[in-house]
């Protein structure tokens, strides 16, 4: 969630030096669904302990894919009213310039239901709803984005991609978690107005530059807390295959696994619209 | 005090059965205001209330009348600064398949933003409002209905509720459980709420909301964001708090409530005057007493505070009684005026009779209650303070009128007649009208004794050749205790004079009504929604029009759509349709304006047709241009013709079909007018629309009988609630004989038993008092019809300025004056029955001594 | 004429009062009776029972050979109306009649017609001399006229029985003269038996027989000349 908090913060702005182009993108995680990648390439490599905005960035370069796909799980851990929902995800492009199309799948009563994603690098996220019964989409407006996503621990925020050009970064030091060398960095998004988060604390592993945990504030109080694991690296690029998190306010979880991951799968931007998601949904 | 208890007392409890029809006055004086009006806000106070409820956190709705708006409006008033969150809404009203359980309020919301909206508490405690929110959005049946009603019908998760949808009746299923309090209160639990693109498919609203709901971000006022919201989605909108709502809605039961405040004032009135009557009576036969106090002391002042108090006590009893008896009123009522308003406004109101009693009403009509009873006995009591100690110890008379008081009251009658008729013609101003209506009735009731006296003696040879010791004896005993029976004839008078009055207005709008559906509702079959036709939950897609116009036998379709809309601040009602076909189908004959030029501009979509009760509610004039506010700007259209039109009380505006629907972008109908072929039975027609598209859509077919049925059966409704106010008023009249027959038979007593000890059989004694009676009613009768007349002219003059704007023709209503006759006598007759059995009971001695 | 056999009459209360006891009395056909007593001695309640105006609560009260005792309310009605005048001491006339309706009254009641009714009333104020009096109500006429037209009204009917309480007791004395030679003359043409009740020792003496009543029973019966 820090992430996330992170790429709203990063959102607009980015402009100025870095990144241009190509993007960087990046922010911080996708949270949720998306971000599973944050693949890092290489691994070790030297560790320049530069400023913190380079750390995120070098984060987002390893992270970068042309597409991806999985199909993950997602379970409310201690709510056994919300059963536990299966999906098909698939992304093209990266971070603030990617689209991102979940299709649930299980159980019955949800499947073909589908949201849509189109992310902006110097903006929230566009989302839409597609519902089959109602043959019909609906717009999550923007106001919505800080609502809980359909019972789970996540909000609708916490589905975006951001670039790291959005936030701004501090290296606040080395930490030490579950035994892994991590730095240490806090986002806080540039436009306050368009994130629900006020800062986002990041853990990042120094061996994969990968994100371990994120921690979001509203205010000061901690709001979400996301722990990356079971990181493994799925053609040549590290990802963490379990999210975990924990909403501090109402201390309920959600865990989310990701299975049969596949990058850089050649993907049309016809499918990735509303009118895809009719024709699926059909 | 101590005088109250040695003085008053023991003639209170000697006669108590008198001083108990005497604060009867009182209580249903108070009964009928308290009742009634608590009625009134109750039904009034359930829709704020629900209003309010529903409304949760909301600051600001928008709405465009009854028609709905597009729904990328939701995203123009989402982008506007200030606002923190704006949800879509749709509200319906439909009828659940559940045994006895009427009608469900549907709110359609999007769960997704709606709940910083609206409190959902969940039935778990926990947060997560719905079992599974990503289930209930999916599934197009999802609802979410309140414990109350869930336990009313033993409704669990994923039980099934069945529903009248556009397509028929469907199962929905429970996937959430709101607990109790908070919204789930409002409409006494019968409220559910479903995903609003579900609610826009159920209720065939196509791609349109009723309304938007917002809530205000911080650091920005409430009349900021308003303003810049209305700058946003231009004027068509009405832009307002939720508590504004409820003001909307009060113009629509303003009438009913003009007709109480009039009732009230009548029944106080009544009431008044039988304690004045019973006042002036104890006065009387207590003069022997007061004189006695006066010899031992008292001053003037003391007998005076003696009577006061008395009838301070028993207006405080009398109105406390009246409280009791005004909630039980309230309570009966509550069912008809919330009956009334579901069929004139689709709006149906299933309380949960709980009433809401004002305390500022229940205090002030307390206070007016006692200060009704102490002003009453006012002139009374002044009387008792003069009572000369001397003469009041010997016999006499007091209760002449002296001529000095008949020659000032005629002289002030005179000056209110003359004002009054001055009032009348600068009667524009609203105050003056009423200054004057006021005085008129005021005139009247100082010219009664006078009249009632000289009708009496009128009336005595007649009743003398009838039966000459009984008759005589009657009349006299009439014309001998002026006060007594002109306070009597004025309560009989009063409720006479708003029977006539009512009965006048009724026939008129019967009469107008009937010659207003003749003319124009003459389509012989009209397709509607709901078996209710004000019922606007439901609309038709256009194209069920064109099906049915295809049917055999099938000659014309009339697309109607008849939205309610906000027009000046009052909600209106628009009716589109076709006016060419109107013209060639059912061609009215403007009040105002030329008939070929009001169609041709009209039919062309430029001009606009206003009933005559909106012409004259706002003061609308022929060739003025009106501002017809639209989802998509205002319209200005000139005014072309002013039609008799009785199909909204308050008001409606024709316009034509195709205008509306480029103006509204609506093609959706309220209704369809079906005229056959010739030869071709509409029954027959009506069972083809019926097999035809019953099974796909909620249809229901009305035969021209039916619907003339239908209206006839609202405007019963609607005159059913003036018809037991007169009920009661009739009711309190009678009462007032029952009274003034009971003084007037213990103040005879000693004639009565002279009567009989030199001859008199019990039946002549009893025939005496009956025809006392009958004379005071017929008497009344009369004089009531008299003042009825006027009266009727001043009922009209409101309705037409202040309630409903209709132009009704003045009409005596001869048949309802013809059934008072029988009535009314009757009546006296039988109040009598009581009194004369008491005056052939009892000692002849006693009745022969001198106390 | 009148008979009265063990007549008791108790008054309930708080306190039972007996007013007359056991009282056993015949007045024959045209007899003239005063009844003396002091106040509360029965002598009221006595009239009363014979005018059917109360009942006794024990004993047999004839008049005219009918038994009063067990008949209905209207039947002892009848027996007034066809039997008895009454004169009383504030004349109890109606005050919204003139002197001729009120005279007429009785006859009225009786189912005369308007026309026969005056007749007769006209006659009678004649004999009581108030034939210029007819049209007037009864509160511009003196005590004495008033009197006068009761009597007038009691003998409307002819009756038998004619029944007078304290009939001077509300007049001067000088009116009450002529009252009385008023009834002494009445009876004498119409041949009526009269009781009257009286403190008058004057108009006790004038009456052939007098009655004296002392804690409800008669305690003396004495006959002149």
């Amino acid at each position: 969630m820090n992430e996330a908090n992170a790429r709203q913060k990063a959102k607009g702005k980015r402009q100025k030096l870095q990144v241009r182009n190509r993007c960087v993108s990046t922010v911080l995680l996708p949270f949720a669904f998306c971000l599973l990648p944050f693949a890092l390439l290489l691994s070790g490599s030297r560790c320049l302990a530069q400023d913190a905005r380079t750390i995120i960035e070098e984060v987002q370069k390893r992270n970068r894919t042309a597409s991806q796909r999985y199909e993950g799980t997602l379970q409310v851990i201690d709510n056994k009213k919300i059963t536990d929902k299966r999906w098909i995800y698939k992304r093209k492009g990266s971070f603030g310039e990617s689209k991102s199309v979940l299709i649930f799948t299980a159980p019955a009563e949800v499947k073909g239901v589908a949201l849509l994603i189109v992310n902006h690098p110097d903006r929230a996220s566009d989302q839409w709803m597609w519902t089959p019964s109602l043959e019909r989409e609906r717009r999550i407006a923007f106001q919505d984005r800080s609502t809980r996503f359909f019972g789970t621990d996540f909000s609708f925020e916490d589905l975006e991609e951001r670039d790291a050009g959005q936030s701004d970064f501090k290296l606040l030091g080395d930490d030490k978690l579950d035994g892994v060398d991590c730095w240490l960095i806090e986002a806080r998004p540039k436009e306050a107005k368009q994130s629900q988060y006020t800062s986002v604390k990041l853990w990042v592993r120094k061996d994969h530059w990968m994100f371990m945990q994120a921690e979001s504030y509203v205010k000061d109080t901690l709001a979400r807390r996301m722990n990356y694991s079971d990181f493994a690296a799925v053609q040549g690029i590290w990802t963490a295959r379990t999210l975990t998190i924990l909403d501090a306010r109402r201390g309920s979880r959600t865990i989310m696994r990701l299975e049969k991951l596949a990058y850089n799968e050649p993907m049309k931007d016809d499918d990735f619209t509303i009118q895809a998601l009719r024709r699926e949904g059909s | 005090m101590i005088l109250l208890r040695l003085i008053s007392w023991p003639y209170v409890r000697k006669h108590l059965l008198r001083t108990m029809l005497t604060t009867a006055g009182i209580v249903l004086g108070v009964g009928v205001l308290v009742g009634m009006r608590t009625a009134n806000e109750t039904v009034m106070g359930a829709f704020q209330h629900t209003v309010d409820k529903i409304a949760g956190a909301t600051q600001l709705q928008i709405s465009a009348g009854d028609t709905g708006f597009e729904e990328d409006v939701l995203e123009r008033v989402q982008s506007v600064p200030g606002v923190r969150t704006a949800s879509a809404v749709i509200e319906a009203v439909a009828a659940t398949d559940l045994p006895g359980q009427g009608n469900l309020m549907i709110l359609g919301v999007d769960m997704t933003g709606d709940r910083s909206l609206r409190e959902y508490s969940f039935e778990s405690g926990d947060e997560a409002v719905i079992d599974d929110p990503l289930v209930f959005l999916a599934q197009a049946d999802s609802l979410m209905v309140t414990s109350e009603f869930a336990a009313r019908n033993h409704l669990q998760t994923n039980s099934r509720v069945p529903l009248r949808t556009m397509e028929g009746p469907k199962q929905f299923t429970v996937r959430g459980i709101m607990k109790a309090g908070g919204m789930a209160s409002a409409f006494g639990g019968n409220l559910a709420v479903m995903d609003v693109y579900a609610a826009q498919k159920v209720f065939g609203r196509g791609r349109r909301f009723d309304r938007i709901d917002l809530a205000v971000k911080d650091g920005y006022t409430v009349p900021q964001v308003r303003q810049a919201i209305q700058k946003a989605i231009g004027p068509g909108f009405t832009v307002e708090a939720p508590t504004d709502r409820g003001a909307q809605f009060e113009s629509i039961v303003a009438a009913h409530r003009i007709s109480i405040n009039i009732s009230s004032v009548f029944a106080l009135l009544i009431g008044m005057f039988i304690i004045y009557n019973s006042f002036t009576i104890a006065v009387t036969q207590r003069r022997y007493e007061i004189g006695i106090l006066r010899a031992l002391g008292a001053g003037r002042g003391q007998i005076r505070t003696l009577f006061l108090m008395e009838s301070f006590i028993e207006g405080v009893i009398g109105s406390a009684v009246g409280l009791a008896l005004g909630m039980g009123l309230a309570r009966g009522m509550m069912g008809q005026i919330g009956g009334l308003i579901e069929s004139l406004y689709g709006l149906d109101q299933p309380g949960n009779g709980v009433l809401s009693a004002d305390p500022w009403l229940l205090g002030a009509s307390f206070a007016v209650g006692v200060l009704t009873s102490m002003f009453a006995a006012l002139l009374p009591a002044n009387e008792a303070s003069r009572v000369n100690p001397v003469t009041a110890l010997q016999k006499g008379k007091a209760q002449e009128i002296s001529e000095k008081e008949t020659r000032l009251r005629g002289w002030a009658a005179v000056i209110f007649g003359a004002v009054a008729a001055g009032c009348l013609v600068f009667g524009a101003y609203r105050f003056i009208f009423y200054f004057g209506f006021l005085l008129t009735i005021l005139g009247a009731l100082l010219l009664t004794p006078t009249i009632a006296l000289g009708i009496t003696r009128l009336l005595r040879p007649l009743l003398s050749r009838l039966r000459p010791v009984e008759g005589a004896l009657a009349a006299d005993s009439l014309i001998q205790a002026p006060r007594r029976t002109a306070a009597t004839v004025a309560a009989l008078m009063l409720s006479l004079t708003m029977v006539v009055g009512f009965g006048g207005v009724a026939g008129a709008s019967y009469h107008s009504i009937t010659k207003w559906m003749e003319i124009a509702l003459n389509p012989d079959l009209v397709v509607a929604t709901s078996d209710n036709l004000a019922s606007r939950t439901y609309r038709f897609p256009a194209s069920l029009g064109e099906a049915i116009r295809k049917l055999d036998g099938v000659r014309v379709v009339q697309d109607v759509s008849a939205p309610r809309i906000i027009f000046r601040g009052k909600p209106i009602l628009l009716v589109a349709i076709d006016i060419t076909s109107v013209q060639q189908n059912a061609p009215r004959r403007p009040v105002q304006g030329d008939e070929t030029t009001m169609y041709r501009e009209a039919s062309a979509g430029r001009g606009i047709i206003a009933a005559e009760n909106l012409a004259e509610l706002q003061h609308l004039r022929l060739g003025e241009v009106v501002d017809l506010p639209t989802p998509a700007g205002v319209l200005h259209l000139p005014l072309v013709g002013i039609v008799e039109d009785y199909s909204d009380q308050q008001g409606t505006f024709l316009i034509d079909r195709t205008l509306y629907k480029r103006a509204w972008n609506d093609d959706t109908c309220s209704l369809f007018r079906v005229y056959t072929a010739k030869g071709v039975s509409p029954l027959e027609v009506r069972q083809k629309i019926l097999d035809r598209f019953g099974g796909q859509s909620k249809l229901f077919v009305f035969t021209n009988q039916e619907l003339r049925n239908y209206i006839l059966k609202i405007t019963d409704q609607w005159f059913g609630m003036s018809y037991a106010q007169i009920f009661v008023a009739i009711f309190v009249a009678i009462l007032g004989i029952v009274n003034t027959l009971t003084v007037s038979i213990t103040d005879r007593r000693r004639e009565l038993g002279v009567l009989q000890a030199v001859g008199a059989l019990r039946n002549q004694i009893r025939h005496t008092i009956w025809m006392e009676a009958v004379t005071v009613g017929l008497v009344g009768l009369l004089m009531g019809l008299g003042l009825g007349a006027i009266y009727l002219y001043y009922m009209l003059e409101v309705l037409r300025r202040d309630v409903a704007g209709l132009r009704l023709g003045y009409e005596f209503p001869v048949s309802i004056a013809l059934a008072l006759f029988p009535v009314i006598l009757g009546a006296a007759l039988l109040s009598a029955l009581g009194p004369a059995e008491a005056a052939v009971r009892g000692s002849l001695v006693e009745a022969l001594e001198y106390e | 004429m009148i008979e009265l056999r063990g007549v008791s009459k108790q008054f309930e209360g708080k306190r039972k009062v007996t007013a007359l006891e056991n009282v056993d009395l015949l007045v024959p056909k045209g007899e003239l009776v005063s009844i003396v007593g002091a106040s509360g001695s029965g002598k009221s309640t006595l009239l009363n029972l014979i005018g059917g105006l109360d009942r006794p609560s024990s004993g047999q009260i004839f008049v005219d050979g009918q038994n009063l005792t067990g008949i209905s309310d209207d039947d002892l009605t009848r027996v007034r109306r066809d039997k008895i005048g009454f004169i009383f001491q504030f004349f109890n006339l109606l005050p919204t009649l003139t002197c001729l309706e009120n005279v007429a009254l009785p006859l009225h009641l009786r189912g005369w017609t308007r026309a026969k009714a005056h007749e007769r009333s006209r006659e009678l104020l004649e004999l009581v001399q108030l034939g210029a009096r007819m049209e007037h109500q009864p509160d511009e006429l003196s005590g004495g006229e008033r009197q006068r037209v009761a009597i007038a009204r009691a003998l409307s009917i002819f009756p038998p029985i004619v029944l007078a309480d304290e009939p001077t007791g509300n007049l001067d004395s000088h009116t009450g003269a002529e009252i009385l030679r008023l009834i002494h003359d009445l009876r004498d043409r119409l041949g009526a038996t009269v009781l009257v009740v009286t403190h008058d020792a004057k108009v006790a003496e004038s009456c052939q027989r007098t009655l004296t009543l002392r804690d409800g029973r008669i305690i003396g019966d004495e006959r002149r000349g």
